[in-house]
């Protein structure tokens, strides 16, 4: 037989069986990428979910964690920055009603192990708390900010600084009203 | 029997992929920062060896020459895209830690190289204990510096904390130097051993 009729039928059979594994896997994935998300939310708030609204603006998402007599008690965002060490860092970050940070999870990132990925560490999340879009410099202190930068990681802490931001500025752009109730 | 124990054991130790033949060194290098991604990597690797090893040599004598490398490659590429495709439906953790390199283990040179060098050439059976010896072979040498490598470098084993908070590992062995120091002291000391038992 032609080369190029065997070659034909291998490509052939590989592609059936992609389609095929493809189609078996395609909802698993979609649902296990639901539920990483799902459980960062659940552990970026202090307390439990009674309801979650998820509300989708564009290309963002907001996250409406809501007691049991529908009250807001906080929201969440997912953001992320390019500027990291090694590209994209995702973050889901969750604000009081009155738009202080309680906290955020950082769900996708290639920092350098043991150095840039220390952004995930409770005391460096720990100087976020508190903190809203208004009055501090969203800056690391060696570009004049509040936030004190990682210790051979200035830029990790860079980008983790801009994507909390960018959060804040996104949940301020969607619920502009909220924080004076 | 003997000819298919040898066949199943020599991919452990006697020839084993990293570090006696040096092949495939890309992911050992650079996924091995913890003993669940060098584990987790081991294992894709297995299988997809093991499936192109058993489809490659079914297929071998179909397969004229001049196509031989580029069916390989497809072979191989359609292997590592279901592994793919499975880790991030049921182990999505895995996936996050591993990423790119998963999608890499089309180019790992130590499976095309068992494919040409052995497979191509040898019955269904005896390939099918190639790949699973020589994925053994892998694993257990990813293992062996992810380990030592998480040990040193964060302090940790299997995610499980051996130091104190406070405590500060080795961060070069986190980082790609400690890979290259690592593999060669795991080397030098499959050298030394094989050398020693050489002499008596």
């Amino acid at each position: 037989m032609r080369p190029i009729i065997i070659l034909t039928i291998v490509g052939l059979i590989s592609a059936s069986l992609l389609a095929l594994v493809d189609d078996i896997t395609r909802d698993p994935i979609a649902k296990a990428k639901e539920l990483m998300e799902r459980r960062a939310i659940e552990e970026v708030f202090p307390f439990p979910l009674d309801s979650l609204r998820t509300v989708t603006e564009g290309e963002t998402s907001f996250f409406e964690a809501c007691d049991n007599e529908g009250r807001l008690k906080g929201i969440a965002v997912k953001t992320s920055t390019e500027k990291g060490y090694s590209g994209k860092i995702e973050i889901i970050l969750a604000v009081q009603p009155d738009h202080t940070i309680i906290d955020y999870k950082v769900i996708y990132t290639n920092e350098t192990p043991g150095l840039g990925d220390k952004i995930s560490k409770p005391k460096f999340r720990e100087q976020f708390k508190g903190k809203s879009l208004e009055g501090p410099i969203w800056k690391v202190n060696k570009d004049g900010g509040f936030v004190d930068e990682l210790t051979a990681a200035t830029i990790s802490s860079r980008a983790i600084t801009d994507a909390v931001h960018r959060g804040l500025e996104h949940i301020n752009q969607q619920y502009p009203n909220t924080a004076e109730q | 029997m003997n000819e298919a124990i040898n066949t199943l054991t020599r991919g452990f130790i006697k020839e084993n992929p990293v570090t006696k033949m040096l092949l495939g060194l890309c992911p050992v290098l650079a996924v091995t920062t913890t003993a669940v991604n060098g584990l987790g990597m081991g294992l894709a690797t297995t299988f997809v060896l093991i499936g192109s090893n058993v489809v490659i040599s079914m297929t071998s004598k179909m397969i004229p020459d001049t196509v031989r490398i580029p069916s390989f490659v497809l072979i191989i590429a359609t292997f590592v895209t279901i592994v793919d495709m499975l880790i991030k439906a049921f182990s999505p953790e895995l996936n996050q830690s591993l990423g790119i390199f998963i999608p890499l283990i089309v180019v790992n040179c130590m499976i095309l190289g068992r494919a040409e060098a052995f497979a191509s050439r040898s019955g269904v059976w005896y390939s099918l204990l190639d790949g699973i010896g020589m994925g053994i072979g892998f694993t257990l040498a990813l293992l062996a510096l992810a380990s030592i490598r998480e040990v040193l470098g964060s302090g940790t084993i299997f995610n499980m904390p051996l130091i104190g908070e406070d405590g500060t590992p080795l961060l070069v062995f986190a980082l790609p130097p400690g890979a290259f120091a690592g593999l060669g002291a795991i080397i030098a000391l499959m050298n030394a051993l094989e050398k020693k038992r050489g002499v008596n």
